[in-house]
């Protein structure tokens, strides 16, 4: 029989990849060319969505965020917030197309700092606020019901194996780096790469380009055994999320009532979030002592330093990303590009009537923002190296299984576990 | 239902949709072959239609039978589209249910686990945690370093670039220069003087003619003084050449050098006749059809032509009429699928070419602007926007400075553009108080510097070259301008049919006299030696005192007149509208030297260089001369 089921799961993903390829062919039909005088209507912008319906989406948010505060705080249910997380995958994820999301909206904030002429939308600023705030107070339940990526990918859990700590601890810089990204490109104008390589909003909208629809089902498909891979090792709003989860008053916790030590909750989590009781003795025989912490804390400095120095060298790579950029290196590389008349960046540039000069001008611009832009993006990986390699010499006396409260996204499954009634 | 009866139940669910889901996979496989087999998009049989229709575009049949083609190709296309949007909804259905039911199944069938009897040994996973975060910050921060070598700067090479550029196009700033503080600056300026004593048109002449040899010798010898500095170009043809001098020994744009309707040219022809071939040197036929007059640049003569298909640019050879190449102006961006409507009288291809002996450069009424080199390899091309323009767009383009200058005037709005002639870059771009107009840029010399004078419904305005700012403007035009400006010695000369014929003084904007019984529908105003000439649609040709406007004589000769008068080795060439070219004694009095048929009606204007004149016909550019 479980041969059978695993042949289903290899028939199921070989057809999907390959079926996904299909939508990947809808192309732009060439508009049809008319003799009779018939004149082509011009192109019509979809109205945005009506303000009162946006307001709309903030309500439903709060009341999604508050519901699953009560479900994972007072209910202690697990059920309940897992209906929850598939209302969620159904309005934000399916209904709103995966837009407006928290995580994008990150870029928005970081937009409305570094461009005074970019005002930021109020729905957005709430759908960025919202969730930090609630995880200041009660911890990540937003990750367990109000995320509709998150949703995605906690439905298809079904064996969840158990990573060892230190790749959990090494893959987890990966989010701070892609953060740093993020507000890099959104700082500088250059792209919101949160959405644009979001890698579920393609089956949200069943459309998107072949490769993202690969990498969503990718991540699925990776999912059903790497519990939440998006959550833990990409998400740049999980690292802000973490942060505040970290000084929550009211988080999540295990057992209602006093922990037995029963051990039953250990492999509950598919995350690995939960934090076990600190063996003492063999914490003071490791020699992860204080010359360890002084150490590490002493070379934090050298750490940001490096992050500096490889941020000034890499800017201008960086800044490729940005059209303007990328069009005046084009152009100064390849002025014979002017001529071609399929590559439609330089045939809009050409049409724009902005000159030469100027659009080098503009590109040099954005390279400096980018100079110093990625200086501080560096300086900030090389903080987060450093920190988390302190952090691996830090003990914090611990004598229950708890919830690791940075990690822990509230999904409420170690409390089933857990035999302790209140 | 006991737990066994739910493990089956999900299980068969779980095998009912995936095989669901692997058939909808399927089918959609299947119609992704079959659409990739027959795309629409790339369909070769509609090429080969579209190609046959191109090689007979008059065949109503083919034409009806590549609209059906057309359609039943978008209909599959769509009718794909759907499919494709079907199946995967049914897709997700299916992917939603296996999900679910293999969720269930799995969920049936766990076990309560035993806990771990030994738990991860937490220091060596953070041991080993360190080791991978010292080589994940190692690997990030490598690769980044790494990224900045494999990286080329290209902007910071853009200076480098330009510093090329810049020596390239020096040359022509250099000549620019050798004007201004030179020679050639001062030559309006000496004139005006000279004029402005002498009451006798015929010393003028005299004296003029003396200035210009001053100003050759005067010339030569700042040539040959370049020619010692290694900065210098040596090549004859180079940009570096575009001097009034350069440009005086060509027929570079509308009306000959800088426009204003005078030839330097000696030894022109008076005599021949198109029918019986005398001195006919050739004639060669032109592929498309259009207003456009020749112009010249050394044994080259250029023209254009255009249909609702193609818009193209020819290049004779000067001395035996071989269409050397020709240019194609099409797949420019934002050029229109179909051509603007125009009428007849004004078509596609109304707007002169120029050149600066480096580039042959050609606008349509499509708003496409297109550069070629002499050899016709295409330099650059762009569309300015379809000029809005119930005629037709029937400017012409003028060359100075490197600049590429365009009067565009259109229903929409006024404007004046400049491009820079190497690259179709904008240079400027002045936005002008005035409505639409068919009349043509004319370069002015004042005060040592270069000014476009253009004439439009309400004024007639200046605007400087190198910036593009308007310098002056006097309101005094109105109706359907055609005709450009006149000019000699800082004097102005615009007229409209319905309108006004205005001297206007470049200085001091004021209107030294009017008159309105003979004006131009078409033909520009010719301004030069103290005598003004004016030619109606109606056939009258009238000869003025260019500085009182007393009139000193006219001839009626009964034919329309839409080619504007040339001054040429001390005569005037008028033709009219049937291809008859009257030659007349450049003076006070009317002589006429000659009448020569062409046979072959036109509207454009003669062409003169090197002892020949270039005219194009309705079908043929003829070559008269000796």
């Amino acid at each position: 029989m479980i041969k059978k089921m695993k042949l289903i799961f290899f028939l199921f993903t070989v057809f999907y990849l390959f079926s996904t390829g299909i939508s990947a062919q809808q192309q732009r039909f060439p508009k049809p060319e008319f003799e009779s005088g018939y004149e082509q209507p011009s192109t019509i912008t979809p109205e945005p969505r009506a303000l009162a319906l946006e307001y709309f989406d903030v309500l439903v948010l709060l009341v999604v965020l508050s519901l699953a505060t009560w479900l994972a705080l007072k209910k202690r249910s697990r059920q309940g917030i897992l209906w929850l997380s598939v209302f969620t995958l159904i309005y934000f994820g399916f209904y709103r197309n995966g837009c407006i999301c928290s995580i994008g909206a990150i870029q928005n904030v970081t937009l409305s700092f570094a461009d005074p002429g970019y005002a930021i939308s109020l729905t957005a600023l709430l759908f960025f606020i919202l969730p930090l705030a609630f995880t200041l107070f009660f911890g990540r339940t937003f990750c367990a019901g109000a995320c509709p990526l998150g949703a995605i990918q906690d439905l298809v859990i079904f064996k969840p194996l158990s990573l060892p700590k230190w790749l959990n601890k090494t893959l987890g810089i990966i989010p701070y780096i892609y953060l740093s990204l993020a507000v890099l490109f959104a700082a500088t104008g250059t792209d919101f790469i949160i959405c644009r390589y979001d890698p579920f909003v393609g089956i949200f909208r069943m459309d998107a380009k072949f490769h993202m629809v690969v990498l969503g089902i990718s991540f699925l498909l990776m999912g059903m055994f790497v519990a939440r891979p998006y959550c833990r090792f990409f998400c740049p709003y999980g690292v802000l999320l973490s942060w505040m989860s970290r000084f929550s008053r009211w988080h999540l916790t295990i057992t209602p009532a006093r922990c037995i030590q029963c051990k039953l909750c250990t492999n509950s989590c598919p995350f690995d979030a939960i934090d076990f009781p600190t063996n003492e003795k063999e914490v003071v025989k490791s020699g992860l002592g204080p010359k360890k912490f002084l150490t590490y804390a002493l070379l934090i400095p050298l750490w940001m330093i490096m992050g500096i120095f490889a941020g000034e060298r890499s800017h201008t790579w960086l800044s490729k990303a940005n059209q303007d950029v990328y069009l005046a290196e084009l152009l100064i590389s390849n002025p014979e590009m002017k001529n071609d008349p399929d590559n439609i960046d330089v045939q809009t540039f050409l049409a724009s009537g902005k000159t030469m000069e100027t659009l080098v001008q503009e590109a040099e611009v954005i390279r400096r923002k980018f100079y110093f832009g990625s200086m501080i993006a560096g300086g900030f990986i090389g903080l987060v190296v450093g920190m988390t390699l302190l952090n691996t010499v830090v003990f914090r006396k611990r004598q229950d299984f708890e919830p690791h409260k940075g990690n822990c996204v509230s999904c409420g499954r170690c409390m089933d576990y857990c035999p302790v009634e209140k | 239902m006991n737990t066994v009866d739910k493990l089956k139940l999900s299980q068969n669910v779980a095998v009912i949709s995936g095989l669901f889901c692997s058939v909808v996979a399927l089918l959609l496989l299947l119609n992704y072959w079959q659409f990739s087999k027959n795309d629409p998009i790339e369909s070769k049989a509609l090429e080969v239609l579209v190609q046959r229709l191109k090689e007979d575009p008059n065949n109503d049949g083919l034409k009806t039978e590549i609209r059906n083609y057309d359609l039943l190709a978008r209909k599959a296309y769509f009718n794909s589209q759907w499919q494709v949007k079907t199946g995967a909804y049914l897709l997700l259905f299916g992917a939603l249910v296996l999900a679910l039911a293999l969720r269930i199944y799995y969920s049936l069938k766990s076990r309560i686990e035993e806990p771990e009897k030994k738990l991860e040994n937490e220091i060596a996973s953070r041991v080993l945690a360190q080791k991978g975060i010292w080589i994940a910050g190692a690997v990030v921060f490598g690769l980044a370093i790494v990224a900045s070598f494999a990286t080329v700067d290209y902007l910071d090479k853009y200076n480098w670039e330009s510093l090329v550029f810049e020596e390239q196009v020096s040359p022509v700033e250099n000549g620019v220069e050798v004007i201004d503080v030179g020679v050639v600056s001062e030559e309006p300026e000496v004139a005006d003087g000279v004029s402005a004593t002498s009451e006798d048109v015929i010393e003028e002449v005299i004296v003029e003619d003396t200035q210009q040899e001053e100003l050759t010798e005067l010339e030569v010898a700042e040539s040959a003084a370049q020619a010692e500095q290694p900065v210098s170009s040596s090549s004859a043809s180079s940009a570096a050449d575009l001097t009034v001098e350069t440009i005086r020994n060509n027929h570079n744009s509308f009306r000959g050098p800088m426009g204003q309707g005078i030839s330097y040219h000696k030894n022109i022809p008076v005599q021949w006749d198109g029918k019986s071939g005398e001195n006919i040197l050739w004639k060669a036929p032109i592929p498309k059809h259009g207003y456009n007059s020749p112009v010249i640049w050394g044994n080259k003569v250029f023209i254009a032509g255009a249909d609702n298909q193609n818009r193209e640019v020819y290049c004779f050879d000067s001395r035996d009429g071989k269409l050397l190449w020709t240019g194609k102006a099409g797949q420019i961006p934002g050029s229109p699928a179909t051509p603007p409507k125009v009428t007849e009288d004004t078509g596609l291809s109304a707007s002169t070419l120029t050149t600066d002996g480096q580039q042959v450069y050609a606008i349509f009424a499509t708003g496409d602007v297109v550069a070629f080199d002499m050899n016709g390899n295409r330099v650059w091309a762009k569309n300015l926007g379809v000029p809005d323009n119930h005629y037709g767009h029937s400017s012409s383009l003028i060359i100075w400075d490197n600049k590429l200058l365009i009067q565009y005037d259109t229903n929409k709005a006024g404007k004046v553009i400049a491009l820079n002639a190497a690259t179709g870059d904008p240079v400027w771009e002045t936005s002008r108080q005035a409505k639409i107009s068919w009349a043509s840029p004319v370069l002015v010399q004042s005060d040592g510097k270069f000014q476009l004078v253009l004439t439009a419904d309400p004024i007639v305005a200046g605007y400087d070259v190198q910036t593009g700012k308007e310098l002056w403007s006097v309101n005094c035009m109105m109706g359907e301008v055609g005709p450009s400006v006149g000019y000699t010695n800082g004097v102005v000369y615009a007229a409209n049919e319905y309108a006004t014929l205005a001297a206007i003084d470049l200085k001091t904007r004021e209107i030294l006299w009017e008159n309105d019984m003979f004006l131009p529908e078409a033909a520009s105003p010719l301004a030069h030696n103290g005598i003004l000439f004016i030619a109606t649609s109606y056939g009258v040709l009238v000869c003025y005192d260019a500085k009182t406007g007393e009139e000193y004589w006219e001839h009626d000769v009964g034919r329309t007149l839409y080619s504007s008068p040339v001054y040429a080795d001390g005569k005037l060439f008028m033709m009219d509208n049937d291809g008859v070219v009257r030659i007349y004694e450049y003076g006070k009095e009317m002589k006429l030297i000659a009448e020569n048929e062409l046979g072959e009606t036109t509207g454009t204007t003669p062409a003169f260089a090197e002892g020949r004149i270039f005219i194009r016909g309705e079908e043929h550019l003829f070559c008269i001369g000796k």
